[in-house]
């Protein structure tokens, strides 16, 4: 990288360092395009932001002036380093490049990705980890189990999140999904996830259709419900909630099948009135396979008991 | 090939299982489209006009329970499920509103395939690999009324060649 001001030309090698590493520049001045400068000699120093560090001067080839610069441990993220000449007593900057530290990219934590059964599209996000002070990339990479072509999408934005179209995924099949961190001092990988990208399907929650008092004067409840649009094709294992307004606790009904579309409980208290929830999630879902939200509560209040 | 009791096979037929119910779906919502925007909805109605027609066919005999054959029948599925993504550019044209679906269905169809080709390279059975692009020349007819007829028939044609396929599946994950 250099600046160039027309007479002077500096060179920073390398000009991405990793931080408290040297750094050596050198400011190369030909005196006859330096308008304005007049005979004598040139007199290089460096100026680093705004601070004056010294630097070594001889004569270079074709009647140029070469001062060449060390610094021994680079502190800074990011810094100006300018080359000046003495000009009328005053001191010229007439040359400039731009030096930059940090350190290698920290590796990718907490990668999760989701499905969208509206689109089917994976979004996966995770954490950047430590700063690296340096231009960083992100791009989100997934392969399928054959070691085919790897594909993936980049975050925008500097955002920490990107989402994968269909057309790149192997549905109902192990993918291998990481994320890719490089800047100009290296590259780091997070976690690989090995997940069929159905697993982490995220379901719509259900809705509660109608609750009743069935069979009559009993204790006993038949709820119906309808499952989220995208998910009749799939086996989801399901649970319901249900509480009074003095309970402390929700009561937790588990196990209930989908597909079935109706269920029966019993245990309830007469004239009361509960609250009810569902949610659901697939069945062959692995670990990762996450529920759905609680569908919006549904109140029903059983019936009196019959006196006797 | 002993197949029952193999984890990974049974986790295979689990997830594809589900996938064919997906496709089925999927074929269902366009027969229901055809239905409501052609009025074609009966196969009773069409079978005169349906002998005029050369509609592609995908044999899955080696999946019916009296003639069952893993290997083969796995071999015609990933065949059928490729006559079928070429056939459905009949459909596209039909309803052009509804390209997004057709598109997705095709998708899963090529991902249904290479599913069951992973599945059988696993098990070490041969596979064929075919082309990605579908050089089959896509089916022309005489008349507007035909090609909404010959699209009505690969729908329909298609949804009994999943329903052939899901049973053979499903065969399988009862071993």
């Amino acid at each position: 990288l250099g600046g160039t001001l027309g007479c002077a030309s500096v060179t920073v090698s390398p000009p991405i360092v990793p931080l408290g590493s040297a750094v050596t520049a050198s400011c190369t001045v030909q005196r006859e395009l330096c308008q304005g400068l007049e005979q004598g000699r040139v007199r290089i120093s460096w100026m680093l932001d705004n601070k004056p560090v010294a630097g070594s001067q001889r004569q270079g080839p074709g009647g140029t002036e070469v001062s060449n610069l060390t610094l021994p441990r680079f502190n800074h993220t990011q810094a100006r380093l300018f080359c000046c000449v003495e000009w009328n007593g005053t001191k010229q900057r007439i040359g400039m490049a731009e030096i930059r530290a940090g350190y290698p990219p920290a590796k990718p934590l907490n990668l999760s990705c989701v499905l969208n059964l509206d689109d089917y599209g994976l979004t996966c996000q995770w954490q950047q980890g430590t700063n690296s002070h340096l231009p960083t990339s992100f791009v989100l990479k997934c392969m399928g189990s054959r070691a085919q072509a790897v594909t993936g999408c980049t975050p925008r934005g500097g955002h920490s999140h990107c989402t994968v179209p269909r057309q790149l995924l192997q549905l109902y099949r192990q993918m291998e999904i990481w994320v890719s961190a490089t800047n100009s001092l290296g590259t780091a990988e997070s976690e690989h996830l090995h997940i069929d990208p159905m697993d982490v399907a995220k379901l719509d929650p259900p809705t509660l259709q109608s609750i009743q008092s069935i069979p009559f004067q009993t204790d006993c409840i038949a709820l119906a419900w309808d499952l989220a649009w995208g998910t009749k094709h799939m086996e989801l294992q399901c649970e319901l909630r249900y509480r009074a307004p003095e309970d402390p606790a929700w009561a937790l009904v588990s196990g209930i099948i989908g597909q079935a579309g109706t269920a029966q409980h019993c245990g309830f208290l007469f004239g009361t009135q509960y609250s009810f929830q569902m949610r659901c999630r697939r069945s062959s879902a692995s670990a990762l396979g996450s529920w759905s939200e609680w569908s919006p509560v549904r109140n029903y209040t059983t019936h009196e008991k019959a006196p006797t | 090939t002993e197949l029952s009791g193999d984890q990974d096979f049974q986790l295979f037929l689990q997830r594809n299982l589900e996938f064919t119910r997906k496709i089925r779906g999927d074929v269902a919502a366009l027969q229901r489209l055809v239905c409501d925007t052609l009025q074609l909805c009966k196969e009773d109605e069409l079978l005169l006009v349906r002998q005029d027609l050369d509609i592609a066919q995908a044999p899955l005999e080696q999946c019916h329970r009296r003639t069952f054959q893993a290997e083969t029948c796995f071999s015609q599925i990933r065949a059928g499920l490729r006559v079928y993504h070429g056939s459905l550019a009949t459909i596209r044209a039909l309803l052009p509103g509804h390209a997004g679906l057709v598109d997705t269905l095709q998708l899963d169809m090529a991902n249904l395939s290479s599913n069951i080709q992973q599945q059988m390279e696993d098990l070490g059975l041969a596979t064929v690999t075919y082309p990605t692009e579908n050089q089959d020349p896509v089916p022309t007819f005489s008349s507007q009324f035909h090609h909404q007829v010959g699209g009505f028939f690969i729908l329909a044609n298609f949804q009994r060649f999943l329903e052939t396929a899901y049973r053979a599946l499903r065969h399988l994950a009862s071993l």
